[in-house]
């Protein structure tokens, strides 16, 4: 798979000209102070922003081309979301959040359930697929938010902090996951962070500054 | 759900109600107006009149009546031949007539009509037989004909006989009429009348009056005024005319009236109340349709704060895949479940109001099987339950727009 990202000036500047590859089955950490324009970066790449100039293409298709509904379809299909809030909704149980994404896919319910519950043993929560996300701890929140971020079989995986209101230990357990998942899976990671922890686990580490990629290391 | 929504719901369910309840309190008035009025002579007789104007140049004219036309035997052929028609008939009346029976004195009136015609016509009788064309002394009785007012001290009673109309079948009655000659002196004349029949209730004249053969009642009324007949100048001030079915009537009508008679038919009186009760139907509907517009008024606002509570939820669909139809048909679907359900509530609670309406006016003014002030009729039903979903689903239209062109990132930051 071949990533392509030109992004040009925008009115704030945000991202000042921004041009990365990324692999198919690659890790990738995006690292930067506050306000450095990594987290819009992620935006942009998942379609919820578009780009004021320049290119974002995913295998065959330009993103930054595509209209709000295509990129309702794309999202979809090809990308799966997980925020450091973790955003689930709470009125659902685990087992329904996690259903959600596919109930928009036009998945039957039966094929709906099941599939959910096999993503919810790959985070090891079957147990608490009852559960509404306020009878589960922050580190199970997050790993409902995962477990719906996969249940599409995404190629790539856009994480926003996804260990930032997570306290260290329940962080590696997190991280440890993600690392799994991008081993056995081949998914894509690009992870936004501030925790140099959690870099370890990344084949490429991108360090931002100013709406600028300061540096680009692969480990 | 939410206590929001229930109270919207309950706005919706108000709003139906109150049409349906004002809607079927038209329909029932329209109901037993028309039930009553079909009681009322067959829908299929008209009666005919020489042009009224005509008549009043008659009298006043002294019979300058050449370009009239006139209800002579002549006009009555014309009548017969119209498409549609099975019989005409004359109408002769005279008034004044007495008859003793059991030794009780009634006032009577003749309808004569020509019995040559009596079987196409569609008088039906309860009991006994119609008379055939050749017994000219035979009569008909009406069945209220000896219902009489007696006088009890100062107010005038109706009051039942004990005699009734079928008892006197197969009997003579005489009958006494009187006239007042030159001399200013009282002279009687009797007349023998066999009784064949009993006739059903036409709700008209005919119910209180002795039916007869027009020759017979003309004769008399001859008697009676002392002066002949000149049938073929002044014509008979009336004729019914009986047709096929209810289908024809109109076209009946038109053409009698281009013959230049009055024509009066229930189906008229049918008719130009049928637009009446329309006009009702729809003012009343409106009077319930403010409660209803209220009532949307009601489902905007929820759907809107609704939206305000659930952008999060929105922005997360969204994010995870929901496209902008998705979205709006979910807050369109859930808008007009709350009409739906408001409209079903609505439906069962009219239904129980109607009962109750019906139940109470039975109360006050009494009458054998029920009083219908409030008619639910199955097409109102359907009209309010289609209705008020249709109101939910407008009324979630723009919300709805307004949910699903959220921008996602937006939505989703919000708290």
């Amino acid at each position: 798979m071949h990533k392509d990202f030109k992004l040009g000036k925008e009115d704030i500047n945000i991202l000042k000209g921004i041009n990365l590859d990324i692999e198919q089955g690659e890790m990738v950490a995006l690292l930067g102070p506050s306000g450095s324009g990594k987290s819009t970066f992620l935006n942009v790449l998942g379609g919820l922003v578009p780009p004021t100039s320049g290119n974002i293409m995913i295998r065959d298709y330009r993103i930054s081309e595509m209209t709000e509904n295509e990129l309702c379809l794309f999202r979809r299909e090809h990308l799966g979301f997980i925020f450091q809030s973790y955003n689930l909704i709470s009125t659902m149980t685990a087992m329904e959040n996690v259903a959600l994404a596919l109930t928009f896919a036009g998945v039957k319910k039966e094929i709906r359930k099941e599939r959910a519950i096999e993503a919810l043993e790959v985070v090891g929560l079957v147990d608490r697929m009852g559960h509404k996300p306020s009878e589960l701890s922050g580190g199970q929140q997050q790993r409902v938010s995962i477990a719906r971020a996969l249940v599409n079989h995404p190629e790539i995986i856009l994480a926003d902090e996804p260990t930032g209101n997570l306290d260290s230990k329940t962080s590696a357990d997190i991280m440890e996951m993600i690392y799994r998942l991008n081993r056995e899976e081949n998914q894509t990671f690009v992870i936004v962070t501030h925790d140099p922890d959690t870099t370890k686990y990344c084949t490429k580490v991108i360090h931002m500054q100013d709406g600028l990629i300061e540096s680009e290391v692969s480990q | 759900m939410k206590f929001r929504t229930i109270l919207t719901i309950i706005g919706v369910v108000i709003g139906t109600s109150s049409i349906i309840v004002m809607v079927s309190i038209g329909n029932g008035a329209q109901k037993s107006i028309t039930d009553e009025l079909s009681g009322i002579g067959s829908v299929t007789t008209l009666q005919v009149y020489q042009d009224l104007s005509s008549m009043g140049m008659t009298s006043m004219g002294g019979g300058k009546t050449d370009d009239k036309a006139i209800l002579n035997d002549d006009a009555i052929k014309d009548l017969k031949k119209i498409d549609g028609v099975v019989a005409v008939t004359p109408v002769v009346n005279l008034s004044g007539g007495e008859i003793e029976v059991d030794r009780e004195q009634y006032g009577v009136s003749l309808m004569g009509v020509d019995y040559a015609v009596l079987e196409d016509m569609r008088y039906v009788t309860t009991s006994g037989k119609k008379p055939g064309a050749n017994d000219e002394n035979s009569v008909i009785l009406g069945k209220d004909v000896l219902t009489s007012f007696t006088y009890t001290g100062a107010s005038t009673q109706l009051t039942e006989s004990e005699v009734k109309p079928e008892d006197l079948i197969g009997q003579n009655i005489t009958m006494t009429i009187k006239r007042t000659n030159a001399n200013g002196e009282e002279e009687m004349k009797t007349q023998k009348l066999k009784v064949t029949g009993v006739l059903e209730s036409t709700g008209g004249n005919e119910d209180y009056s002795i039916i007869a053969d027009y020759n017979l009642v003309t004769e008399l009324n001859e008697w009676q005024t002392g002066k002949k007949a000149n049938v073929k100048k002044q014509g008979y001030s009336q004729a019914l005319v009986t047709v096929e079915d209810s289908a024809v009537v109109n076209a009946v009508t038109t053409e009698v009236e281009a013959m230049q008679f009055t024509v009066f038919s229930m189906q008229q009186i049918l008719d130009s109340m049928g637009s009446v009760f329309q006009m009702l139907q729809i003012l009343l509907g409106g009077i319930g349709g403010v409660a209803l517009l209220v009532a949307c008024i009601g489902i905007v606002n929820t759907m809107t704060m609704s939206i305000y509570e659930r952008t999060k939820e929105i922005g997360i669909m969204k994010v995870i895949g929901a496209s902008i139809s998705d979205i709006r048909n979910m807050f369109i679907a859930e808008s007009t479940m709350i009409g739906l359900i408001g409209g079903l509530v609505g439906i069962v609670i009219s239904l129980v109001l109607s009962l109750l309406i019906n139940f109470i006016a039975g109360f006050f003014i009494g009458g054998e099987g029920g009083v219908t002030i409030s008619f639910i009729t199955p097409g109102l039903v359907i009209f309010a339950l289609v209705f008020s979903a249709l109101v939910g689903l407008l009324s979630g239209v723009r919300p709805a727009i307004k949910a699903a062109n959220l921008s996602s990132l937006d939505a989703i930051r919000s708290e």
